[in-house]
């Protein structure tokens, strides 16, 4: 990705935060609803789980294309 | 006035008559049936029609109401313009194959009866499969075999449930099930269908060795029957609910890993299927609309998908990531309709799969199913990363050697045309809800906090995303569960082979050589006792003894003796007992 479409996503992303709090959430069910920013979190936290899931899979099972030949 | 057809007989009257036409008469014919169909569709009256009786049952072809009515648009809809895609395949076997996979879909979705869905069911197995079949390479055929295996599985599974069922309630009306045996059966046949985990390894097996057009139509098919018939039956069942999570985030990460472009999407359809089957397992109102939703929105994106993939291999000869890239300028139609696919299935505002995803998620809430809300969230997360990955990898990145310009016109047509649908349906989505199951809810995926939580999520996800070179694609390919079948199907065969089919040799060595020691024998009854003396006095050369002296079995030694003993004995023994014979016979008229 270049330079330029980087930083025209952090500044996307971080304009995102202001924002959300501005806007009132309809429905709070669950404790995770009341805290703001939670999207970020799950949105930076998710994104770390599933490189780290997806990272030990190959580990584990990354194996040549002919494998099974 | 005129009966409604089911759409399924449609279809398969279609197919059988496709070889009939030719020339130029041929493509209009083939997109004239869906059209026909969808008229006929419109026309039919709600409630149960084509009843027929069966032994003591009855066989209900077209039940009629607003949950079959919607997959029935939204399959005829998807079938014609995957017709339109396909329009040039000069074959007519694959072209018969995919209506009668099409037709045996609707047979599935207006049955009113166990019995008739399981024969639609099976037929939409056996149909399929030719679809993989048509590419005619060797990894297809195995691909294929492999399909069809656990498809016959699952319909056993399926049969076997449907039979317990009707004899234990003596009904086979599709319904609600109570939890016992046939509720199990039922369930795998089904859950194989929608990909449950660990059923799931048919689907990234096969659909990425379909042929081009064959992948469209078999993404759309055979998973969403599953989830319809999930709805009809399971509705509300806390195991298909939490099922539905988790197969939405074990398609995500596998499909991260993936290198080709189709096992990539193929992946993908486990993760959506699992959105379905979530909404559809919380059991509430919402939740099954919008795992209906869903369905609608999902076989529209993923239809679009696998035919801006399929134009990519058919156009450019490639379909790993590793081998793509600068495609955007070369396919310029191609990228926007795959850019316009992602951001639905990624569930970006204003496309379709924002609406029904939202739904879905709500629904898990609305069920007080915490754990559920966040296995979907993050699966939502996934998605949006793994097709920021496929569309860079295929569009963006630098590839000067690559040759390709944009599929024929018959495929950029149906293309264009499900693109349209796809933010149409995003754009508008009251024209989806009109036709929801459940007509009393409300639900508004346009607010402020929705929308602005959705971008949150996935541009900060994206910043995560491009920290790192961790998403490279990679060559090579990763292993799923299909790694244990496949090695307990080895176990079978060599147990088959090696181990019972040892047995059997040795079995057979055993018994040949005592048959032989029979025969000789028989033939001399002597032998015997020339046995015996051998036995007891072995440096005497004996009569009988295979490896040693005169008498080795094959060789052609005449002794008249050989004859005339056992004879000799054989009349003996038939005097000694005729004589015993008698005299039990006088001593019991005596004591009669």
């Amino acid at each position: 990705m270049s330079r330029f479409l980087k930083i025209l996503l952090w500044m996307v992303a971080l304009l995102s935060i202001p924002i959300g709090f501005f806007t009132q959430k309809e429905h709070t069910v669950f404790f995770w609803h009341k805290i703001p920013l939670t999207e970020v979190v799950i949105g930076v936290a998710g994104t770390l789980v599933l490189i780290l899931l997806s990272r030990i899979l190959a580990f584990i099972s990354l194996k040549k294309e002919d494998y099974y030949d | 006035m005129i009966k409604s057809v089911p759409p399924a007989f449609l279809f398969i009257l279609g197919a059988l008559l496709i070889p009939v036409f030719k020339g130029k008469l041929k493509p209009w014919y083939l997109l004239a049936v869906p059209i026909i169909a969808f008229v006929d569709l419109v026309s039919m009256e709600t409630g149960t029609n084509w009843v027929s009786p069966f032994l003591n049952y009855e066989l209900i072809f077209a039940k009629v109401d607003r949950l079959s009515v919607v997959v029935g648009y939204i399959f005829i809809l998807i079938g014609f313009l995957a017709i339109l895609y396909s329009i040039r395949v000069r074959e007519n076997g694959q072209q018969m194959a995919a209506f009668l996979y099409v037709g045996s879909s609707l047979g599935v979705v207006f049955a009113g009866d166990y019995f008739s869905l399981f024969a639609f069911w099976e037929i939409m197995a056996m149909s399929s499969v030719f679809l993989i079949w048509y590419r005619r390479e060797k990894e297809s055929l195995s691909a294929g075999f492999r399909y069809l295996l656990m498809h016959l599985f699952g319909g056993g599974a399926l049969l076997i449930g449907i039979l317990i069922h009707a004899f234990s309630k003596g009904s086979i009306s599709v319904g609600p099930l109570e939890e016992g045996w046939a509720f199990w059966f039922i369930l795998i046949g089904f859950g194989l269908n929608a990909a449950f985990i660990p059923l799931h390894t048919w689907l990234p097996d096969a659909y990425p060795k379909g042929t081009v057009t064959g992948s469209v139509f078999l993404s759309v098919y055979t998973t969403k029957t599953g989830v319809y018939a999930l709805a009809r039956c399971f509705p509300g069942v806390d195991f298909v609910a939490y099922m539905g999570g988790v197969m939405a985030i074990y398609g995500i990460v596998f499909a991260l890993l993936q290198n080709d472009t189709r096992r990539f999407l193929s992946y993908h359809i486990v993760s959506q299927v699992g959105y379905m089957v979530a909404g559809v397992g919380t059991g509430v109102a919402l939740g099954v609309n919008g795992g209906i939703a869903h369905v609608f929105n999902h076989i529209l994106y993923k239809a679009l998908l696998f035919m801006c993939m399929g134009s990519i291999l058919a156009m450019a000869g490639k379909s790993k990531l590793t081998e793509l890239g600068g495609l955007a300028r070369k396919m310029p139609l191609t990228c926007i309709t795959c850019l316009v696919a992602s951001l639905s299935i990624a569930g970006v505002p204003p496309f379709n799969g924002f609406v029904s995803k939202g739904m879905v998620i709500s629904a898990a809430v609305e069920a007080n199913k915490p754990a559920l809300e966040l296995l979907l969230t993050l699966a939502s997360v996934g998605t949006f990363l793994s097709f920021s990955k496929l569309c860079y990898y295929t569009f963006f990145a630098k590839n000067e050697a690559i040759q390709a310009e944009d599929p024929p016109w018959n495929m950029q047509l149906a293309m264009g045309m499900t693109a349209f649908l796809c933010i149409l349906y995003g754009v508008y989505p009251q024209a989806l809800f009109n036709l929801l199951p459940a007509q009393q809810v409300s639900y508004h995926p346009y607010t402020a906090s929705h929308v602005v939580g959705v971008l949150q999520l996935f541009l900060w996800g994206l910043v995560v995303f491009t920290f790192r070179r961790v998403i490279a694609p990679e060559e090579g390919t990763v292993l799923d569960l299909d790694y244990f079948y496949r090695m307990c199907c080895r176990g079978i065969t060599w147990l088959a082979d090696v181990a019972f089919n040892g047995l059997r040799l040795r079995t057979q060595t055993l018994f040949s050589r005592r048959t032989n020691v029979v025969i000789q024998l028989s033939k001399n009854p002597m032998l015997v006792f020339e046995g015996i003396i051998t036995y007891f006095w072995p440096n005497v050369e004996g009569f009988y003894n295979p490896e040693a002296g005169s008498s080795k079995i094959g060789e052609p030694i005449y002794n008249e003796n050989w004859y005339r003993k056992p004879m000799g004995l054989g009349v003996c023994l038939a005097i000694l007992m005729l004589f015993v014979y008698g005299m039990i016979y006088i001593l019991q008229s005596k004591i009669g």
